[in-house]
């Protein structure tokens, strides 16, 4: 892939921090990417599960097209990507500039442990004596100081923590590659002056820091020390007060007029104490008294290097800069911790509790108490920690705590002892997303997982059983006690530790909640142009969300990098040129690392073992491959021709993805038709502990002839290709529709966009403000006047799309305006944002009474001023009318916050007015917790209800109001409320007609959203590659959500349209037609929906694109038809038996 | 009988409602969570918890309020103030239901305001309570010869352990008068 002008920097590498670096990537653009953790993932390498699957599915946002330019791994083992530069330990500093050409300052931890030579044996934690709670199991283990950040990362290249390590050096002296370099690294360039009179001081001190592995000169007065600094470069200046003739103060004065940054450290006895004060006042860093301690003197020192090494930044220049900072768990035992904890061990975090049923936790995965052990019988989630508290200081809502102890409970009931008793404590259960809904009612009907409502507010232990009692509210008057053995705190997401840190690096403002501040209308725009936000970094967001969040910033991000210059003009460089050699029988070069005779292996016995196969044409030996020597070496042997297949052992084939597209550039020789065996890493056999060289020798050979086999069966086809059309069709004109087309037609892009509607701005039309006070009305106009304008875009109003055939990159559209003939359109991609509207009802005497309205038509009503607040005395709402039940069981989202909107309104205009709220659960996620609570300060009173006992609306003729009664469960008595006025928020229905979504093969869920081909990971692709959906047409979301979703599937699309031609990927699947009896087994097991059958030539097709080389049709086909390239039946047994030999 | 609970249809007195707004206002952010009654020590003791009295407070429920006892068993604590996740001044509120029933003289408070009331008397007169003092008035204030007939016993005890002085009742050194006089007028003003 060739790379494009411009560079972006994405700070954090977390979930939407991937995201955005992959999405900027895949269209072309050079990312850096950093993270101040030793590793990628952020929180999500510590999750296992995930609902609703409850499996992970990080590694579906890996590139599907063009997927060699990047890694095909599990992706909480790690990331590679060809335009992805990834520093990690690394923080940002600095930043300086304006949009287009902004300069980093980034700061790294120094390395302590050499990746390029790390091997990840794991000898230095072996003998490391320092032991630390384990951040990775949420504190509940303990790791050693030098340690693996995340036990499956890969490479898996250990680190030293800096703070923890003692630099005893037992580690140093045990790595077999030497790639611990605590004391030496960077230390023969520290050089330190000593400066006294007396031999034996400065000469003991030479001794111990030179033992240290420092440079040291020394100086025996302070006229010769002034005229050593003169000639040679020092670091850092150890220097006695008393000396004759000039004393240390004058040295110090001079020193500082020549160089005013030099580290001075003073030495004196007690009898010049005040003399050093006085020399800490002319600018010494400080003074150690005489004795000193070796120890001391030399941490000072190693303090004052390690300083100085840190504060080496690099700067790097960047067009646009992505903060995707996450957030932080709520710590309950901070403040007043009622709950007990840290102090009761059986009290433990939402996260923390991930890690104890996790494989790789501590505990590996059985569910215990981790006081003593004892099988869990009853545990309690306690909701809203750190959430929903004015006390802590957080008037917000989490968003995620809900769905995740949902999970868990679920995960619990899966994990624990059949009678398990599950109990949730909540105040509100948010569930507002599309399949939130039914996941909840799953849990409590299928797992018996019981929710109980009612706020936990302390933990107490009972000092006979251990167990801990919980004392909560129970209906009406009821106070409950009980007891369990497990409580698991759903704490909330907080600001990122670093966020003040980082808005002041970024310009960048932070909100009232301490996230950082958004523009109207966006969840990725900062104040400062050219710098944006992903992921939950700008208020708490689940796993969807922040993916889409991201996408949105990298479109932003995309449009600035287009718009100061870059662009997707490409880089002008070569295209790597490969020798065709497809009709040339294999001929393998093996190239051996020297550095494997670890372990007492020879290379020669293996080399002869090699060359007995006829297909191998020569076995060479290279020093060191992993040191810049080695791989020089290496290239130079690969340059010498008559071979056309080359193998390589060495260690850690995933380090050398990179390096063998380089090598391939360099030999002319496709990579594909390359590989790494691992001749090192697992294959110590030993038997008894002692290393059996001629086992392990064995296992090497075989191997790596099975590589040989490999290699061998690799068909060096060349590459196709599919062009693609540089434009896209975006079906709906509503604001996710309008905002998509223009992120399109800003990078240069052709787009039609089909509306079926006389105008533009779908639902906006109506819809006048939001909650938080913006004026839609406003935002829509300039959306509509942009797209009005824009040269790039294409309006086909009054339109409908009548058929479509095609694929990714080419489509052929037919589309029908009224009264014209049909106009068929071609096009690379599809987006549909057909959106949806309010839902119809029939219920709460709705029709029966002018008094009933919906949610909309109160809108509108009030918009056009036909209800006068000022005259009216009792407004009833119901919530969820319809929605969250079946056959519509899924939230809105959008209803409960127009409900506050609408209380905020009305109490403006009629303060005295009274209001009363019927509803099931306040869905007001994230920060619209704050309007709920601003309503309840405005006086209206929230009545909860069950699908059991509905409010109940009484319409009497000839009155103008209505009654409504309802069981208020505090009171425990029926109430009723004599209103003027009944609103109804009925929720929102989808509007995408079925023949859409067919003609485009798009997928549609149960209730008539467009069904995504995943929904956390994948929130915007249908699986039909080329075709993606945002706004309404996914699922229910607000004006912000929809734009988002907009960008986000708009930068999906770019994705495509950035080539002019998708290549296929080395491994893919093709279909022997000749043997193929058109069962279409294939096309069922297909995950990615590649696989389609042509009626006219009777053959089942594969599209190459879309295609992930996963395997699933070759060993579901009967009749070995399908194949995937490279790993044919014959070859893979071949390989097979050569391990087995 | 359904309870309407809009204003329309209620007929609680004026006064009382207009009493009441000033506490309503302080609790409207309530979300009904019940920190408070699960905290609450004396809640056992309570007819009603205290999320069941701002529950009535909120739905114009105000003579319901005054039915029931559970603000005056409030032994100002601050266990519910201090676990509020709204943070709201539940504890304050409480001692505005108190000195809204005792401005109002309901029957059903006699009681416990005029122990208050006798508490209040014996500090205003000594600068502390003399508990001999204390007792005499509030037996002479309930004007019924069963009530200190029922604190004998503990009287006995309380006596024979030396907690209860013998001081005889007098009128004191009315030094704290005028402090008094200031908060009385403070609370008409308010």
């Amino acid at each position: 892939m060739k790379p494009k002008i411009g560079r972006a920097l994405v700070v954090g590498g977390g979930i939407s921090g991937i995201r955005a670096a992959l999405d900027l990537a895949e269209t072309g653009y050079p990312v850096t990417l950093v993270d101040k953790a030793p590793h990628l993932g952020g929180i999500l390498s510590q999750l296992d599960n995930q609902f609703p699957t409850n499996h992970c599915g990080m590694c579906k946002m890996l590139p599907l097209v063009e997927r060699d330019a990047g890694s095909q791994y599990c992706l909480r083992k790690g990331l590679f990507h060809e335009n992805i530069d990834i520093r990690t330990s690394t923080e940002v500093v600095g930043i300086e500039g304006e949009a287009g050409s902004f300069t980093v300052r980034l700061k790294k931890q120094p390395d302590f442990v050499n990746p390029e030579t790390c091997i990840g044996c794991g000898e230095c934690t072996n003998v490391c004596p320092v032991e630390v709670a384990d951040d990775f199991n949420a504190g509940l283990g303990k790791r050693k100081a030098v340690y693996l950040p995340v036990p499956h990362m890969m490479p898996n290249t250990y680190v030293i923590d800096p703070a923890a390590c003692t630099r005893c050096g037992e580690c140093v002296g045990v790595c077999p590659t030497g790639a611990i370099g605590l004391f030496r690294q960077g230390r023969q360039d520290f050089s330190v002056l000593v400066v006294d009179d007396e031999y034996t001081v400065r000469d003991s001190i030479k001794e111990w820091l030179e033992e240290e592995g420092f440079s040291v000169e020394t100086a025996a007065s302070g006229e010769e020390a002034l005229e050593l600094l003169t000639r040679q470069t020092f670091k850092m200046v150890l220097l006695d007060i008393k000396m004759p003739g000039m004393d240390g103060v004058e040295v110090l004065k001079k020193t500082k007029e020549i160089f005013p940054e030099m580290a001075v450290v003073m030495m004196t006895a007690y009898a010049t104490v005040e003399t050093a004060v006085e020399a800490m006042k002319t600018g010494a860093m400080e003074y150690l008294m005489k004795p000193f301690d070796p120890e001391d003197l030399v941490s000072k020192v190693i303090a004052v290097y390690e300083t100085q090494e840190a504060s080496k930044g690099e700067q790097i220049s960047a067009g646009t800069v992505i903060f995707c900072g996450g957030t932080s768990c709520y710590d309950p035992s901070v403040g007043k911790n009622t709950f007990g904890y840290k102090q009761y061990p059986d009290v433990v975090t939402g996260l923390e509790f991930e890690r104890l049923i996790s494989g790789t936790g501590p505990g590996s995965g059985g569910l215990v108490r981790p006081s003593d052990g004892k099988p869990v019988e009853k545990i309690a989630w306690i909701q809203c920690v750190g959430s929903r508290d004015l006390q802590s200081g957080s008037d917000y809502c989490s968003g995620i705590c809900c769905m995740f102890a949902i999970k868990e409970a679920m995960l619990a009931k899966e994990h624990g002892p059949d009678n398990l008793e599950a109990t949730i404590f909540y105040m509100d259960m948010r569930t507002p997303g599309k399949t939130f809904q039914r996941f909840r009612d799953r849990a409590e009907t299928e797992y018996g997982v019981r929710f109980t409502r009612g706020r936990v507010h302390t933990v107490y232990q009972d000092d006979k059983t251990g167990k801990l009692l919980l004392s909560y509210p129970g209906d009406g008057s009821k106070r409950i006690e009980s007891a369990f053995d497990m409580v698991v705190l759903s704490t909330g997401q907080k600001p990122a530790s670093g966020a003040e840190r980082l808005a002041e690096v970024g310009d960048c403002e932070l909100n009232q909640w301490g996230f950082a501040a958004t523009e109207p209308f966006s969840s990725a725009e900062t104040k400062k142009a050219g710098i944006f936000l992903g992921g939950s970094f700008s208020g708490p967001r689940d796993i969807a969300e922040s993916v889409i969040s991201a996408g949105s910033a990298s479109l932003l991000a995309s449009v600035t990098l287009h718009a100061t210059g870059g662009g997707m003009a490409e880089v002008v460089g070569d295209t790597p040129e490969y020798i065709d050699v497809s009709h040339q029988t294999p001929k393998v070069r093996v190239l051996l690392c020297e550095c494997g005779s670890y372990g007492n292996v020879d290379l020669e016995i293996i080399a002869v073992s090699l060359k007995s196969d006829p297909a191998v044409e020569d076995v060479l030996t290279v020093p060191g491959v992993c040191t810049a020597e080695g791989w020089d070496a290496l290239v130079k042997t690969a340059k010498r021709k008559g071979y056309n297949r080359l193998l390589l052992g060495a260690c850690m084939p995933y380090a050398y993805t990179r390096r063998i597209k380089d090598l391939g550039a360099e030999v002319m020789l496709d990579p594909s038709l390359m590989d790494v065996v691992d001749i090192r890493t697992p294959w110590i056999i030993s038997t008894d502990g002692i290393p059996n060289a001629s086992a392990t020798q064995q296992a090497i050979i075989r191997n790596l002839k099975s590589g040989v086999s490999r290699l061998i069966g690799i068909d060096p086809l060349p590459k196709s290709s599919v062009p693609v059309i540089r434009g896209a069709l975006v079906v709906g004109g509503g604001v996710a529709g309008m905002t998509a087309a223009l992120s399109i037609a800003n990078h240069g892009y052709d787009v039609a966009l089909v509306e079926k509607e006389t105008g533009l701005g779908g639902n906006l039309d109506w819809l006048k403000n939001t909650i938080e006070g913006w004026d839609a009305a406003a935002f829509s106009e300039n959306l509509q006047q942009r797209v009005e304008q824009h040269p790039k875009i294409g309006r086909h109003l009054n339109s409908t799309v009548i058929s479509s055939f095609g694929e990714v990159g080419c489509f052929y559209t037919t589309i029908e305006t009224r009264e014209a003939a049909p106009v068929t359109l071609q096009h690379g991609v599809v987006i549909i944002a057909t959106g949806g509207g309010e839902a119809g009802t029939e219920a709460y005497g709705y029709g029966k009474s002018p008094a009933v309205v919906t949610q909309k038509e109160l809108e509108q009503k009030t918009f056009s001023k036909e209800i006068d607040y000022k005259t009216i005395d009792t407004v009833a709402m119901i919530q969820c009318v319809g929605s969250r039940e079946e056959p519509r069981n899924y939230c809105s989202r959008v209803c409960c916050a127009s409900t506050l909107k609408h209380i905020l309104h009305m109490k403006k205009e009629n303060p005295d007015l009274s209001i009363y709220v019927f509803y099931r659960d306040m869905m007001t996620y994230g920060f619209t917790e704050t309007w709920f609570t601003e309503a309840r300060r405005a006086g209206a009173v929230f009545i909860p209800y069950t699908v059991d006992a509905r409010p109940e609306v009484m319409v009497e003729d000839g009155a103008s109001g209505v009654s409504v009664t309802a069981y208020e469960p505090l009171l425990e008595a029926r109430v009723q409320v004599n209103a003027d006025l009944l609103v109804l928020a009925t929720g929102i229905v989808p509007t995408l007609p079925v023949s859409l979504a067919n003609a485009f093969g798009a997928g549609i869920d149960d209730d008539g959203f467009f069904m995504e081909a995943e929904p956390k990971w994948r929130p915007l692709d249908s699986l039909k590659e080329g075709v993606f959906a945002c706004g309404i047409a996914l699922g229910p979301r607000s004006i912000t959500e929809s734009v988002a979703t907009a960008q986000a599937a708009a930068q999906r699309a770019l994705r495509i349209l950035s080539k002019t031609a998708l290549s296929r990927a080395s491994v893919t699947a093709r279909v022997r037609h000749s043997l193929c009896s058109l069962c279409e087994r294939c096309i069922d097991v297909c995950p990615y929906g590649a696989r389609s059958v042509d009626i006219d030539m009777q053959r089942v097709l594969v599209n190459a694109t879309m295609c992930q080389g996963c395997g699933n049709c070759a060993s579901e086909c009967p009749n070995s038809a399908s194949v995937v390239d490279g790993f044919f039946d014959g070859r893979m047994l071949d390989m097979i038996d050569m391990v087995l030999d | 009988m359904i309870p309407a609970i809009d204003r329309r249809s209620g007929e609680t007195p004026l006064t009382l409602t207009q009493k009441l707004a000033p506490v309503r206002k302080t609790i409207l952010a309530c979300i009904q969570c019940g920190t408070c009654s699960g905290s609450c020590p004396n809640a056992a003791a309570m007819d009603a918890t205290p999320r069941h009295l701002w529950r009535l407070l909120l739905t114009h429920n105000e003579e319901e309020i005054f039915k029931s006892r559970t603000f005056s068993l409030c032994s100002n604590c601050y266990s519910c103030t201090l676990r509020c996740p709204r943070g709201l001044p539940l504890t304050d509120a409480m001692s505005l239901l108190k000195q809204i029933a005792a401005s109002e003289n309901l029957v059903q408070y006699k009681q416990s305001v005029r122990f208050y009331k006798s508490f209040m008397e014996s500090v205003r007169r000594h600068g502390r309570v003399r508990e001999m003092e204390f007792m005499t008035l509030y037996f002479i204030s309930m004007r019924s010869p069963v009530i200190p007939l029922k604190f004998t016993p503990l009287g006995m005890r309380l006596m024979a352990k030396r907690k209860v002085s013998m001081e005889i009742p007098s009128k004191g050194t009315q030094k704290l008068d005028a402090l008094f006089r200031k908060a009385k007028e403070v609370e008409e003003q308010s």
